[in-house]
């Protein structure tokens, strides 16, 4: 499924980015390896605290006191960006890589025009007139699929619904064509149908653009629609790192395992869900060996001591646990029900 | 299964849209125009529907924490929209709430143990220290050690906080219990099990759910009966099996649609909808979904369908049929 082929666009190693809070480190993103090639989507997929969005604002280089990356490296293009000052961030970021955020009220400026806030964009990164880049707003709004963009163009974030919002965060996000995007759960906060638009919209227009996307969100529903590969990350270190297929057919992980045994489904008649124990590690409190063994229905002695490693286990599919024969095993005993099925 | 515990006829709430110094009433928000329909004894009615469609607002109206504008909740022989406050307090123990945001519903200055006595003190049951033991028993089936009722719920996380949501509302031993989106705030891992404990403790304690969600693929979990809102009214009303087979309504083919799946070779045909939901201040003339359905007629645009029964049991509101 690796487009062996294909430009590396991004690649991530070891990044690590910490929280100095006071009342201890919070290692939220603490040793994340993956790359990304040129057309592709990679799905980053984890429950609320497991450093998915930490991850994506380590790349941009948007953390906030306390956080801090405190070690890794970002290639961009072949060139590392956590390296590169402010200066250089910012004429990569909304150029080369811009970002959709889950909240389009709150990420959008409440007092100036949709269309200000886009041709920002494209004025600040080129050399354009200012009707020039009036011109491009109302095209990209026309491309997203705003009625009379025109119109709307002259509107502000609040006279706009939540859908349209995210369509216009996504053009401006598209304005200066840029090679990645991070859409960080961008459809979270907008209704079903509304989302059905809008993962519509993004899978065309990714297609149109050629453009990488990163895909951060919990839903594994979404994820099973627009990924190309996903990695799960579980307590700040991704856990399962595979093809979309792979990942639904033939889960090593017992943390993947668990939640696509989890989810209700729309498409099966399930008697009685699974769950997984317990709860979330507390982030200032992560326990010894591999961090998911207290909620881990595989764990042994060894899995209490000494924190595995992410190791490619099978063709291109990276898993961070010492039993996933055992999960795979597991898999394949429920395979019959429709849940999972596996591929081979 | 078949007794009604609760009947809600033509239910209305308008809310007034108030504007210029002297506040004058310029229009009315229809959030729920003329809903009918029963809860039977130890099902759970699914009630779905998009931000707005006045899926909560049915629900606070029945609990009278919103006064309808009109219409009827029969309830015990007795009609619960139309007693006055005062009596409605005894009724009150019956009909259970638990809300979404596990957060803004927990009094951060009470202590676990008085969030769940809280109703008890107030219909006068049991004295304090029985009330307790009551709680202490009541925490630790709903996965709580009951230790931590002398805590505060900032030192609970949300899936916690959820449990103790469940544990208020079980404490009164009601006999309908309302979730407003009760799962929708939690993380994949942690709403299994919450989930998995709505649908014991109906079993265990002969509970009635409501349950009112965005979320279809948790409604076809946990649901006996689906109802379907859209802009005040409902469209679809049916059996579980019956809606997800047969599903029959434009709007409600339309959501089930949209439900992304998790696998990744499952094929359907989407069906995108035009346009946004329009605003409940000023709905559509007709049936309401016809600016944004694809199999509008002439006659969608001028007369309102009336919820009527197709198959046995299975209700659609939609000239189509």
């Amino acid at each position: 499924m690796v487009n062996d082929n294909k430009t590396k666009i991004l690649q991530v190693k070891d990044l690590k980015t910490y929280f100095f809070t006071e009342n201890g480190i919070v290692k939220a993103v603490d040793g994340v390896d993956f790359e990304i090639y040129q057309g592709e989507t990679l799905g980053l997929v984890g429950e609320s605290g497991c450093g998915k969005s930490v991850t994506a604002f380590s790349i941009v280089k948007l953390l906030d006191y306390p956080g801090k990356t405190v070690g890794g490296q970002v290639f961009f293009r072949g060139e590392d960006l956590l390296k590169k000052t402010e200066k250089k961030m910012r004429q990569i970021r909304g150029k080369e890589i811009s970002l959709i955020f889950q909240e389009p009220m709150t990420s959008l400026n409440p007092v100036f025009t949709i269309g200000f806030q886009i041709t920002e964009a494209l004025t600040v990164h080129y050399k354009i007139s200012k009707s020039k880049a009036q011109e491009k707003a109302v095209q990209l709004l026309e491309k997203v699929g705003i009625p009379i963009p025109e119109q709307r163009i002259n509107e502000y974030p609040h006279q706009l619904s939540g859908g349209m919002r995210q369509r216009a965060m996504i053009a401006m996000a598209l304005a200066c064509d840029p090679t990645l995007l991070i859409a960080d759960e961008p459809t979270t906060s907008l209704d079903v149908t509304i989302q059905a638009q809008i993962l519509e919209l993004m899978k065309t227009l990714l297609k149109e653009f050629n453009s990488s996307l990163i895909m951060i969100t919990h839903d594994l529903g979404v994820i099973a629609e627009i990924a190309d590969r996903i990695a799960v990350m579980y307590a700040g270190k991704i856990v399962e790192y595979t093809d979309t297929r792979s990942i639904f057919y033939n889960p090593l992980h017992p943390y993947t395992y668990g939640l696509l045994t989890s989810i209700p489904r729309l498409d099966l008649d399930i008697e009685k869900l699974d769950s997984i124990p317990g709860l979330v590690p507390d982030p200032l409190h992560f326990p010894e060996g591999c961090k998911f063994h207290p909620r881990c229905p595989f764990a042994t002695a060894k899995c209490r001591k000494e924190e595995p490693v992410l190791k490619e286990v099978e063709n291109k599919h990276m898993v961070r646990c010492w039993h996933f024969e055992k999960v795979k095993e597991e898999a394949k005993k429920i395979a019959f029900t429709g849940r999972l099925a596996v591929s081979e | 299964m078949n007794n009604q515990l609760i009947s809600i006829k033509n239910l209305v709430k308008y809310f007034p849209i108030k504007k210029g110094v002297f506040r004058n009433t310029v229009g009315w928000v229809k959030a729920v125009d003329d809903v009918s329909f029963d809860i039977y004894s130890g099902e759970t009615l699914g009630l779905v529907g998009e931000s707005g469609c006045g899926k909560s607002t049915t629900a606070m109206t029945i609990l009278r924490l919103e006064e309808p504008t009109g219409g009827d909740i029969i309830y015990q022989g007795k009609n619960l929209a139309k007693i006055s406050k005062n009596n409605m307090r005894k009724y009150r123990k019956d009909l259970q709430v638990i809300f979404q945001d596990p957060y803004s519903s927990l009094d951060p200055r009470m202590k676990i143990k008085d969030i769940i006595a809280e109703g008890l003190a107030a219909h006068h049951i049991l004295n304090k220290k029985k009330r307790y033991k009551k709680v202490a028993e009541i925490l630790e089936r709903v996965g709580i050690v009951p230790e931590y009722m002398e805590r505060f719920p900032h030192e609970f996380s949300g899936g916690q906080r959820q449990r103790i949501g469940i544990a208020r509302a079980l404490a009164l031993d009601p006999k309908i219990i309302i979730c407003d989106e009760a799962v929708s705030a939690l993380d994949v891992s942690i709403r299994s099990q919450i989930i998995n404990l709505f649908k014991e403790l109906q079993r265990e304690f002969h509970l009635t759910y409501l349950f009112i969600a965005h979320d279809l693929s948790v409604i076809k979990y946990i649901s006996d009966r689906v109802a379907v809102m859209y802009l005040g009214k409902i469209v679809e009303i049916a059996p579980k099996d019956i809606f997800f087979q047969n599903t029959l309504h434009p709007y409600a083919q339309a959501l089930v649609s949209a439900v992304p799946v998790p696998n990744p070779d499952f094929k359907k045909k989407r069906i995108i909808l035009k346009g946004d939901v329009p605003s409940p201040a000023n709905p559509p003339e007709g049936c309401r979904f016809h600016p944004r359905c694809s199999k509008a007629m002439d006659i969608c645009s001028k007369k309102e369908p009336l919820l009527k029964e197709i198959e046995k049991n299975h209700f659609v509101a939609c000239h189509l049929y």
